[in-house]
């Protein structure tokens, strides 16, 4: 029994330090100059909504990883460059437009970065 | 064996699970804690600063954003113009304030406390009665809705920071759903947001917005409009409510404010950072509900 419990918390820890791992190591795939500078967008733009938990929103923003693994995108649209492109500049429902705030160049780059979230 | 070991073990998962409880409820109640610096542009008619501050690593970037600190003292301390340290405290509710607010440089301080609070209406006056334009494109003023209570808050649509427009219009949302079960008080009352940006939140923008927080059924538009004014009215509108608001690299920084008007059109009551939606809601329905128990006790009145 002793066994049985020193097992368990064998496997708790390394369950523990595999999520951490595996949390990790999303955040480094694939990475050039444009998805490191659209992953610091990202943190500064878009993780309090997609990455925190805020009860106090009418509708919880979807998590995007693995955003482009899916052939379409939690909208039900397709998951394309150019409809990612569409929804940070316009808005979709609830997520506010960011038009006049990102500049053509970072919408290229949060796209980018986007990508590498798998 | 397995007898000799099951009591610590049981007594060993106990104190685990004890100990996770703690651990989680400890996180979850907590508020998360910000170092802000920066400058007081002004004071609000509810006692929050409004602080153009550095970068809040972690929460935000620099802006010009309203702050409530919780010592009340401090609102009277403070001047427009003097540079502030202090603690930001952000709630898991969305809520936050200030604490532990230092004056570290008064030699910029402006000799009124706040050109805000002695312009704003106070409680009892009449709200000025400006035209609006509304999601529909139909002009609106404050006079159309007397009779009903009115909640008001001010938002833009393009604002990124949950804690603050998408909270306001969700809390919104929520309360338009709470008095849609209740015809009697849903017939006294009415919403209304108004935008910062009208050169952004033109009527089809404010329609989209609006469907969105009203799950897409236009019919909630004929409790809750989404309205925009030109520049000079906005103006005016923000000196009658005490609201602050700046435009910085094309967005928009502004106090957090809600007014509640009662069917007459006079100010109630206002509200700032600190509040709920139960809180707004239970005010409103308060407010038409005395409304509508005056009427009937002067319609009795008459009858005598």
């Amino acid at each position: 029994m002793s066994h049985g419990l020193g097992r368990a918390c064998l496997a708790c820890c390394l369950g523990a330090a595999s999520f951490h791992l595996t949390g990790c190591s999303q955040m480094g795939l694939g990475r050039g100059a444009a998805e490191e500078r659209g992953g610091i967008l990202f943190d500064r733009h878009c993780a309090d909504c997609h990455d925190e938990s805020n009860p106090d929103l009418k509708k919880q923003p979807p998590k995007l990883t693995g955003l482009f693994r899916s052939k379409l995108l939690p909208s039900g649209s397709p998951a394309t460059d150019e409809q990612v492109r569409n929804t940070i500049v316009n808005g979709r429902g609830t997520m506010p437009a960011f038009d006049r705030r990102l500049r053509e160049q970072d919408v290229d780059d949060l796209v980018k970065y986007l990508h590498t979230l798998r | 064996m397995a007898s000799r070991y099951q009591a610590p073990v049981c007594l060993f998962l106990a104190a685990l699970t004890a100990a996770v409880i703690v651990f989680t409820s400890a996180c979850v109640a907590k508020p998360r804690q910000y170092s802000l610096k920066g400058q007081v542009m002004d004071i609000s008619m509810t006692g929050e600063l409004i602080v153009k501050h550095d970068d809040i690593p972690g929460f935000m970037p620099a802006m010009t954003m309203p702050y409530k600190p919780r010592d009340p003292g401090v609102s009277q301390q403070v001047r427009a113009g003097d540079l502030i340290a202090a603690t930001l405290m952000v709630a898991t509710n969305g809520n936050y304030w200030i604490e532990d607010v230092r004056i570290t440089d008064q030699s910029g301080r402006t000799a009124a406390r706040s050109a805000m609070v002695t312009q704003a209406l106070r409680v009892g006056e009449k709200a000025p009665d400006l035209p609006l334009i509304n999601q529909d494109g139909k002009t609106l003023h404050l006079s159309d809705f007397r009779g009903k209570a009115l909640l008001i808050t001010f938002i833009y649509t393009r604002c990124p920071m949950p804690a603050f427009c998408p909270r306001l219009s969700s809390q919104f949302a929520k309360i338009h759903e709470h008095l849609a079960r209740t015809p009697a008080d849903y017939n006294k009352t009415h919403l209304l947001t108004i935008s910062f940006d009208p050169k952004y939140d033109t009527a089809p923008v404010l329609r989209r917005y609006g469907l969105a927080y009203l799950d897409n059924d236009a019919a909630g538009f004929s409790h809750w409009d989404f309205a925009f004014t030109n520049a000079a009215d906005l103006r005016k509108l923000a000196e009658a409510f005490g609201l602050t608001y700046f435009e910085e690299d094309n967005q928009i920084s502004h106090s957090m404010d809600i007014v509640l008007l009662t069917p007459d059109g006079s100010v109630a009551q206002y509200w700032a950072t600190a509040w709920t939606a139960a809180e707004l809601e239970e005010a409103l329905r308060q407010q038409a509900r005395s409304a509508a128990s005056v009427a009937t006790m002067g319609a009795a009145g008459m009858k005598r």
